[in-house]
């Protein structure tokens, strides 16, 4: 075999190995995204044959008109902050507490991971079952104001519900994360903390926390992306009320496209989501990494 | 010393567990309440069952087709696997061992689409599938998955790809092998730790899903998903909520066995996943 048809060969193979993956990956979310960017400068309700070319319109609308969009946009930046913090703060909690020598360690730790692995349309229903029939038996038992309040109903409350639910729902998961990160700090440092006579929250802030760097830049940044999405846990709980107290982005993307039918300006906003979640996922990286100590 | 540290253990290890049990409450409260019956829901939802109420499961079952649905779930899931599995790896290792720019070209591409939130593009993707004639079956749902778990699992793979050494496939090639046949025969086998990573967490996410089956297979009772006929169910006997606590018991059991059987694996592949990913 000569030279240059070996070498044609070698390039075929390497086209049928990787065509199939950039095939499937460009018709399922390169066409639709690029379909996304037409149909955002267009008016569409799905019915009419052709999309009217009406420019950058549909943008100006989200921003002046009094849209659902701004105020989705503001709870769920509210939500993922308060989400960040929550699950964060709490599974680096549960994981110092776990790696310790526990004999129970092993079994709660699944424990804790189990509400991950369930469905989170499941994990809505069983929280508005519990907000909503399990708090007033509660509430007869133990006679806590907290249980006779209405978690769901109310719009300040109903916020903290989802943020407490979503939450609840993916902290295992971060935990299981952060054991990793624990469980990869060099024993030797953290005895020779001790031998210097470091006191347990001493060592937690200078020393532990620090090492954990990675661990933390990593979920950080996915409980950022996770809950800027978040929509199941929502459409379960609360369908985004009451009265728009829980109304997300998805939420507002998915009602804008499926129930009204503006397939044109639900575009529109499913591109500034984009464009939102890539900028704040950007920023986040670059401010966290730069935190971060090597070993 | 020792003696006080014995005793901060004892009050961790009692305290953890009293979080762990508030913790897992609502789940234990689900299953309990999927054994009662419909007056002993509404009169008291933390009272344990008087009796075990099977009469919920025979009821609920038969109302929600569950083994049909069960079977739409393993199909959905066994094709999505199959094809991401298959197109990733060999994706993968081909753009690893031959580097050139159009090898880089083409890897770029395939992961990019982990930045594009699903939401960017599901009101699109709906019409794009319904002419590719994917939307409304089952199997058509399956391969859409392939699509949307190819970029991150070829991202894991890629990287797994170059801890292993070049000079096992290349004398297999030399000795006359073909590329295909290298592939499946020595490289294959040793991506298998790897595999079970991707499997692990396509298998909880396409199981799992929601968003996607809505838009795709919500139309007919018979190409319905677990979750998806858990949440019409739900919604139409939300008062009943004995039988809603059962369908949702039935949805989340396979995930709950599944986890239980696989759990070693599943932490470790839920780690490697995001650490890598």
């Amino acid at each position: 075999m000569n030279m240059a048809k070996r070498s044609l060969t070698r390039d075929i193979e390497t086209t049928l190995f990787a065509l199939p993956a950039v095939i499937l990956v460009s018709l399922m979310i390169y066409l639709p995204f690029l379909l996304s960017g037409y149909y955002s400068l267009t008016e569409w309700n799905g019915i009419d044959k052709e999309p009217v070319f009406i420019g950058l319109a549909n943008f100006k609308r989200l921003f002046t008109g009094g849209d659902s969009f701004i105020s989705s946009l503001v709870f769920t930046m509210k939500f993922t902050v308060l989400s960040m913090i929550l699950v964060n703060v709490a599974a680096i909690a549960l994981a110092v507490a776990l790696v310790k020598k526990l004999r129970s360690a092993n079994v709660l730790r699944s424990l804790f991971f189990i509400p991950y692995i369930i469905s989170m349309t499941i994990v809505g229903f069983i929280w508005k079952f519990i907000f909503s029939q399990g708090f007033d038996n509660l509430y007869e038992l133990t006679q806590l104001g907290f249980f006779d309040l209405s978690w769901l109903g109310d719009p300040n409350l109903a916020f903290y519900s989802v943020v407490f639910v979503g939450s609840w729902q993916s902290v295992g998961f971060y935990m299981v994360l952060y054991i990793a990160g624990l469980q990869s700090i060099p024993g030797e440092i953290m005895e020779a903390a001790l031998v210097e006579g470091a006191g347990a929250w001493t060592k937690f802030f200078r020393i532990t926390l620090p090492l954990l760097g990675s661990s933390i830049t990593t979920c950080v940044l996915l409980s950022l992306i996770n809950s800027l999405k978040v929509f199941d846990i929502i459409l379960a709980l609360t369908k985004g009320g009451p009265g728009g107290a829980t109304y997300s982005v998805t939420l507002d993307i998915y009602r804008e496209a499926f129930q009204n039918n503006n397939y044109g300006f639900g575009s529109a906003k499913s591109l500034m989501f984009f464009v939102l979640v890539l900028l704040l996922t950007q920023i986040v990286l670059r401010g966290f990494s730069r935190k971060e100590v090597e070993l | 010393m020792m003696k006080k540290q014995r005793t901060g253990i004892i009050i961790l290890e009692t305290l953890m567990i009293l979080v762990g049990i508030f913790f897992i409450y609502p789940v234990f409260l689900m299953f309990m309440n999927s054994f009662k019956t419909f007056g002993e829901v509404v009169s008291n939802v933390i009272a344990l069952p008087k009796s075990l109420e099977i009469a919920n499961y025979i009821t609920v079952i038969e109302k929600m087709n569950y083994p049909r649905l069960f079977l739409n779930n393993l199909v959905i899931t066994s094709i999505g696997i199959f094809g991401i599995v298959l197109f990733s790896s060999t994706a993968a290792y081909i753009l690893d061992r031959r580097r050139s720019k159009y090898t880089r070209f083409m890897y770029v591409l395939i992961i990019t689409p982990m930045l594009i939130p699903f939401q960017t593009i599901m009101i699109t993707l709906l019409k794009t599938m319904s002419s590719l004639g994917l939307s409304g079956s089952v199997w058509g749902l399956g391969i859409q998955y392939w699509g949307f778990g190819i970029p991150m699992a070829t991202f894991i793979f890629f990287n797994f790809m170059r801890t292993i050494p070049k000079d096992i496939d290349e004398s297999a090639l030399i000795d006359g092998a073909s590329t295909i046949r290298t592939f499946f025969s020595i490289i294959l086998p040793l991506l298998k730790t790897v595999t079970v990573t991707v499997i692990v967490l396509n298998v909880m996410w396409i199981w799992n899903d929601f968003l996607l089956p809505l838009l795709m297979v919500n139309r007919s009772p018979d190409t319905k998903t677990l979750v998806l006929s858990a949440y019409t169910f739900v919604g139409q006997f939300n008062t009943q909520w004995h039988y809603a606590m059962t369908a949702m018991v039935l949805a989340v059991l396979p995930s709950i066995i599944f986890f239980i059987l696989l759990q070693r694996y599943i932490v470790e592949g839920v780690v490697a996943g995001a650490v890598k990913g």
